[in-house]
């Protein structure tokens, strides 16, 4: 079924890159990835690995003059955003493509009643009149549990918790009915009874919708939760691409490995922790092989060399690892040949 | 860990309480008060590390400041070793801060970044009058041993490393004076998974190295499962139920601890669990709903929880919990 409707996003060779007075940084460096209608993307890894990056790269929102999109194409039903113009851009965004962020004061106004910021966000992009995009807005306030929802549209987000502020920006970016939602650590400010709402809301909106979502987090367990596919970066590249349940129960990458390893379980006790040694890479100076290798307790000559492709370990599972190559095996034979030399 | 009987009482807290007054913006309002803490009371022995959970503002940080007396409680008792903590001298209490050490969630913004960690170790010391001058240096690099940090981190300054070598740093500081209570509040919450399990082992083994005691704050349960031997779990603040962790987490009594334990996403999708998704929020502390504090958001809730506030009750052996419904449901 999904093979045959074109995707809803399909971003190819993608590269972000900043200009800095330290050098150029490479938060992006050549992503592909597809999303279909109605299905969840996880983008996970640790912070600077460029998940922020890669979403601000499809609403073409990077900081400029110092970043740009250096390469690569970002097909939204088959058109390319980074070819468009600014004034078309202008109207995917909130409407086609929507985004929230971890902290929803980015996206509000503090001084204006949030009901009001809804109904302008609606009216930009829909022929609506002021008096029917108030009622839609009240409505999507309600749609996203808030309670009186008449009262609180007229309020301002300072005079609003933290989870409701977060409602209004998911009202906010869900007014127009986008295709594709675009989280970024939506629920990482939030505390857990507060994230189990907001979570159940997008799930249940993007049910009824039919939209594309892309789900930010640095949470496993919020991925496991929510997302169909999962994208693990490190360092600005894709390290393992495969579905939420074979990343969980088979993870492939020597660093999605340590990154579930090194996770507190709630069921089970163990005295000490597995942990992943070292720290990420500079973006401004990356090493020339596997930008995993310094870390990796897997490697070997070929990984501080060559960085290796993304290999296609099974039909829905990519992993940039050495080890998932037929140079892995005849690697380790030359180290043995080696060692043999030595020792004979 | 020891059985309750062997264990030493290191910390007794009794019954307090913070009230904040905070200004009115109005001229002729009546000044509102915070309940940021309403009555709490709680042990902590010897060697083990008690966690606070609750959600955002339920008072846990509150509690730990009280402790160490950033903020003067307005009421209750604090026990530290045989003496109150709240009315002790000055000179005395000098002493006693050594004794109590806090490690924070952002080690940057306790560092101060225009002091290297050489002056940083060095005034921690001195201060605290915990290690004779010329002995310093030795013990600044028995400190960086510790903590797992090169010993020319001495001349860095704290902008020059990772948020995780921070935290490193701030243990370290922590450290310096021997202390024998340390509060950890948030300590590992900014930190990627990698790092944190870096430092939540580093605390352990230095824990079991020092018989240190330790007040775990957090937000995150698996990290507080993870970590801790008893939980205590906040709901605004109140105690709603203090257990060892294992009846805890196995068998959570109190509606909010079963609430809060059924909302952590687990890291793996082909466990379904049941979620119980609360409505609304926590409401204000300023004015905290009459009776239990929890029957706004309670699905269990009777006519006498809006009215009668529940006691702390000890249900089974060491398991506490405030709720009048527990035994029916
Ligand atoms: N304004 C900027 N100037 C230069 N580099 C930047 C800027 N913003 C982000 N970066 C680079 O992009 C990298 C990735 O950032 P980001 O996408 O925000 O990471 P994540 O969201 O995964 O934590 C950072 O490590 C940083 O080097
Ligand atoms: N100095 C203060 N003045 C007024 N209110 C305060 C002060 N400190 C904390 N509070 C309030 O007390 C409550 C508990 O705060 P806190 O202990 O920081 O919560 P937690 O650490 O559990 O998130 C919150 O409602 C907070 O706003
Ligand atoms: S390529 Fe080599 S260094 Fe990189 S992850 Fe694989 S084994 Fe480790
Ligand atoms: S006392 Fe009543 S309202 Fe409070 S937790 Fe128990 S059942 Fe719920
Ligand atoms: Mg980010
Ligand atoms: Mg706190």
């Amino acid at each position: 079924m999904a093979e045959k409707e074109i995707p809803i996003l399909e971003v190819k060779g993608l590269k972000t890159y900043f200009t800095t007075k330290k050098g150029t940084s490479k938060p992006v460096d050549g992503i592909d990835f597809v999303l279909n209608k109605g299905e969840t993307l996880g983008i996970v890894g640790e912070s600077g690995c460029g998940k922020s990056m890669t979403s601000l790269s499809i609403l073409r929102l990077i900081p400029s003059p110092s970043g740009k999109i250096a390469g690569g194409s970002i097909l939204f039903k088959g058109k390319d955003l980074v070819k468009l113009p600014e004034s078309e851009m202008r109207k995917v965004r909130g409407n086609d493509i929507s985004m929230i962020f971890q902290e929803p004061m980015t996206s509000l106004n503090p001084v204006i009643p949030v009901g009001e910021q809804i109904a302008e966000a609606i009216r930009l992009h829909q022929n609506l009149g002021k008096k029917a995009a108030w009622e839609k807005s009240v409505e999507m306030l309600r749609l996203v549990g808030i309670p009186s929802p008449e009262k609180r549209a007229k309020q301002e987000p300072f005079q609003l918790s933290g989870g409701m502020r977060q409602r209004v920006m998911i009202a906010m970016a869900l007014a127009c009915s986008p295709e594709i939602l675009i989280a970024d650590e939506p629920t990482t400010a939030l505390d857990v009874t507060i994230q189990a709402q907001i979570l159940e809301i997008i799930k249940n909106l993007q049910k009824q919708l039919g939209m594309g979502v892309i789900m930010i987090t640095h949470d496993l367990g919020v991925v496991a939760e929510t997302c169909d596919q999962v994208v693990v970066m490190y360092a600005g590249n894709i390290v393992e691409h495969t579905s939420s349940k074979e990343l969980f129960a088979n993870p492939k990458h020597p660093y999605t490995q340590g990154l579930l390893a090194s996770l507190p379980n709630i069921t089970e006790d163990v005295e000490e922790l597995r942990t992943i040694e070292g720290t990420i890479p500079s973006p401004y100076n990356l090493p020339k092989g596997c930008r995993f290798s310094s870390r990796c307790p897997h490697s070997k000559d070929i990984c501080s060399e060559r960085n290796p492709e993304l290999f296609e370990v099974s039909d829905d599972t990519k992993v940039r690892c050495w080890i998932y190559s037929d140079n892995w095996n005849n690697q380790s034979k030359r180290e043995e040949e080696c060692l043999n030399e030595k020792h004979s | 860990m020891k059985s309750i009987a062997e264990r030493k009482v290191l910390l007794q807290v009794n019954n307090i309480k913070q009230h904040f007054t905070v200004k009115n913006d109005a001229l002729f309002k009546p000044k509102t008060v915070v309940k940021a803490v309403d009555g709490i009371s709680f042990e902590l022995y010897e060697g083990e590390t008690l966690s606070i959970v609750g959600e955002s503002g339920c008072g846990k940080s509150t509690t730990g400041r009280a402790i160490l007396r950033l903020d003067e409680p307005s009421a209750g008792e604090i026990y530290f070793g045989g003496e109150n903590l709240l009315t002790v001298k000055k000179k005395d209490m000098r002493k006693l801060r050594g004794d109590l050490q806090v490690i924070f969630q952002d080690p940057f913004a306790s560092l101060n970044p225009r002091q290297k960690v050489k002056q940083i170790l060095n005034e921690a010391m001195a201060t605290q009058k915990s290690v004779v001058k010329e002995k310093r240096p030795e013990r600044m690099k028995e400190l960086l041993e510790y903590v797992g940090l090169p010993l020319e981190s001495l001349e860095r300054y704290p902008h020059e490393f990772s948020g995780g070598q921070r935290q490193r740093i701030g243990i370290a500081r922590a450290l310096a004076v021997h202390p024998k209570l340390i509060i950890c509040d948030e300590a590992v919450s900014a930190l990627d998974v990698s790092i944190q399990a870096q430092i939540l082992n580093l605390l352990k083994q230095l824990q079991r190295q020092f018989n240190l005691t330790f007040l775990f704050i957090s937000h995150d349960l698996s990290v507080v499962r993870h970590v801790s031997d008893r939980v205590m779990v906040m709901y605004l603040g109140k105690i709603v139920e203090i257990a060892d962790k294992k009846s805890l987490f196995d068998k959570p009594m109190h509606p909010y601890t079963h609430a809060l334990l059924s909302s952590i996403p687990v890291p793996d999708p082909t466990i379904k669990h049941e979620r119980i998704i609360l409505k609304g929020d926590v409401p204000s502390p300023i004015n905290p709903p009459k009776g239990c504090r929890f029957h706004t958001r309670c699905p269990f809730a009777t006519d006498l929880c809006q009215e009668t506030e529940p006691e702390l009750r000890e249900l089974e052996k060491g398991h506490f919990v405030s709720c009048h419904m527990v035994e029916k449901i």
